[in-house]
């Protein structure tokens, strides 16, 4: 996975909380592209096997998480980072 | 109190867009509803405001689209309803349509007097052994990432399918300064791919005169990439992610992969209505009929765009210029004469690029090199059901059937991503498909019972 620079402005760096640990990441960019930036695999299905985003427009569902502390289950592919989101993969 | 407009439109792609400043120039109260963050569609996906990228979709075969976005921002009296999904639809006594939308801070509910979705489509979901690892995206996916991201999901990217678009989709990812380790078509590079090339990618969409696919092959062999014909994909290997993928002609290491068999139209609202489908096109998924003003068979229920049959960006803005006049003739804000001269030329201009269209489904036919699934090759990738699972309970009977025995097509997705394989090996050409139900999109179970 890499970011590419060349050119592009991508705004502030910001922390959000993913999993219990503090991530930096660009404000607006989506939970999925940040959490892309840690690792391709985002969950385990009920076979055990890793898995990870598919679609990156809402339609599959792969991409889901928990947002803490009210526990809103969202697709991390369109929602935009923001300053002090608490996100869990669970 | 609930919202009410004149006119509520599901999509802020170039379909909606074209309807909803149709529609505000005809002073109909109008509202667009999308659950991007800001308008544009799959084409024109917009990088997150804080980001400056300058010469974003700049080539002057995006103008018209960037210059519909530009007019359709600046528009403020068209209301705009950002981040938020339809999960529902329905009718009221009062003749009224009620949408219901859903963000992370809930629901709410608005009516219409008329419905316009204009929710575009999903690339084709192809299941084939290894499809679910972390590191496989649909091509679709995998060009927003770049387009509205700036992020490049790999450093060796092997894009596979049949649709010629992965030529654009993998000289987009080398110009940006990614890697691609190879394109690989299933079908051979037969007379009628290289004869249909050129048109095919006019009929998707203009970039066509700055990205032709001769100009595409020329940018990938620049970089050194392999575009191999004849190499159906078979199967992605790897543990965690993606390490390889295996062709028909050998094995290439790769990081990431990007499938490309075409693309299937978003039908969960016009079917939860009963509006009257059709079976579209090669690549399987349901276009909703209409008529010549975009009506769909459930009166004041209108549709443009990738939602009435894949045809491109283009045909989109067309229909939904059409489909804008349409509404105003109905609510009486234009005269029905008026309204057909205005569209004339839409309509000339929509006829032309659905033949092109067609041109393009022929070439990009998955149906001959769909990949041949084992036992473990997960058919739907929500509740994580076995080709082996499905494979025994076909004989005989419905796609809702081998839902209810297997859970095939219960889970989040909705069945948008298992139904055109189920509905594929189950092959009849009477079977209606999933009934879709509410919700159309997943919402927490806490809010539903609020
Ligand atoms: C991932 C992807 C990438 C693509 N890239 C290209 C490309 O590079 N070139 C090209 O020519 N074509 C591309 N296409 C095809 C593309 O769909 C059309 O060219 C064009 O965008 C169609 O316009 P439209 O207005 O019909 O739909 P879209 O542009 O798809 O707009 C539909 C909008 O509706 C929204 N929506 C759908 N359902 C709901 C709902 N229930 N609630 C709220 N909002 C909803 C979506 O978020 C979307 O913004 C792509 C398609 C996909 C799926
Ligand atoms: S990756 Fe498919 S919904 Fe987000």
């Amino acid at each position: 996975m890499m970011r590419l620079d060349h050119g592009i402005e991508r705004g502030r760096r910001i922390q959000i909380i993913l999993d219990g640990e503090r991530v930096d990441v660009f404000e607006g960019e989506t939970l999925a592209a940040a959490m892309i930036e840690q690792s391709s695999a985002f969950r385990r299905d009920s076979n055990g096997m890793a898995r990870g985003m598919f679609c990156n427009m809402g339609t599959c569902g792969e991409c889901t998480v928990t947002l803490l502390p009210g526990g809103q289950r969202v697709r991390a592919c369109l929602v935009p980072a923001q300053v002090g989101m608490d996100v869990t993969r669970d | 109190m609930t919202d009410h407009y004149d006119v509520a439109i599901v999509g802020g792609g170039p379909a909606g867009q074209a309807a909803a400043l149709t529609l505000d120039d005809l002073k109909l109260k109008t509202v667009v509803i999308d659950e991007q963050p800001q308008a544009g569609g799959q084409i024109l996906r917009q990088p997150p405001q804080s980001f400056r990228i300058p010469g974003w979709m700049e080539d002057r075969t995006y103008a018209p689209l960037v210059e519909l976005l530009r007019r359709f921002e600046a528009r403020t009296s068209i209301h705009w309803i950002g981040s938020h999904s339809v999960i529902g639809l329905r009718r009221e006594p009062d003749g009224l349509f009620a949408l219901t939308i859903c963000s992370p801070d809930g629901l709410r509910s608005i009516t219409a007097a008329r419905v316009l979705i204009a929710a575009g489509c999903q690339d084709l979901a192809v299941p084939l052994p290894g499809w679910t690892l972390p590191g496989v995206y649909s091509a679709g996916g995998m060009q927003a990432l770049l387009k509205a991201q700036r992020i490049v999901p790999g450093e060796q990217i092997v894009l596979a399918g049949t649709h010629p678009l992965q030529l654009l989709i993998a000289a987009q990812l080398v110009e940006a300064g990614g890697g691609v380790a190879a394109v690989l078509f299933s079908q051979p590079h037969g007379t009628m791919l290289k004869a249909g090339i050129r048109n095919s990618l006019r009929a998707f969409d203009r970039l066509s005169t700055a990205f032709p696919a001769v100009r595409a092959l020329a940018t990938l062999r620049k970089h050194g990439v392999k575009v191999l014909y004849n190499a159906p994909i078979q199967a992605i290997c790897g543990t965690d992610r993606v390490a390889a993928v295996q062709h028909s002609g050998g094995e290439i290491a790769c990081d990431a992969v990007g499938l490309c068999y075409g693309f299937v139209s978003q039908s969960s609202l016009p079917r939860m209505m009963s509006a009257k489908m059709r079976r579209a096109g090669p690549a399987g998924g349901w276009a909703t009929l209409c008529d010549e003003w975009m009506q769909s068979s459930i009166q004041g229920l209108y549709v443009a765009g990738e939602t009435t049959g894949v045809a491109g960006a283009n045909a989109a803005l067309a229909s939904g210029n059409i489909a804008g006049f349409g509404i105003g003739a109905e609510l009486g804000a234009i005269s029905r004469d008026e309204a057909a001269r205005r569209v004339a030329r839409h309509r000339a201009n929509r006829r032309s690029l659905l033949r092109f269209a067609r041109l393009l489904d022929e070439i990009a036919d998955p149906r001959p090199f769909f990949p041949a699934l084992r036992d473990d090759t997960l058919v739907c990738r929500c509740e994580d059901v076995a080709f082996a699972q499905i494979g025994p309970v076909l004989d005989g009977r419905s796609a809702n059937a081998v839902k209810l025995v297997t859970r095939c097509g219960m889970g989040l997705c909705q069945g948008r991503n298992c139904e055109p394989t189920l509905l594929r090996l189950l092959d009849n050409p009477n079977d209606p498909g999933f009934t879709a139900r509410f919700p159309a999109r997943p919402v927490p179970i806490s809010d539903l019972a609020t």
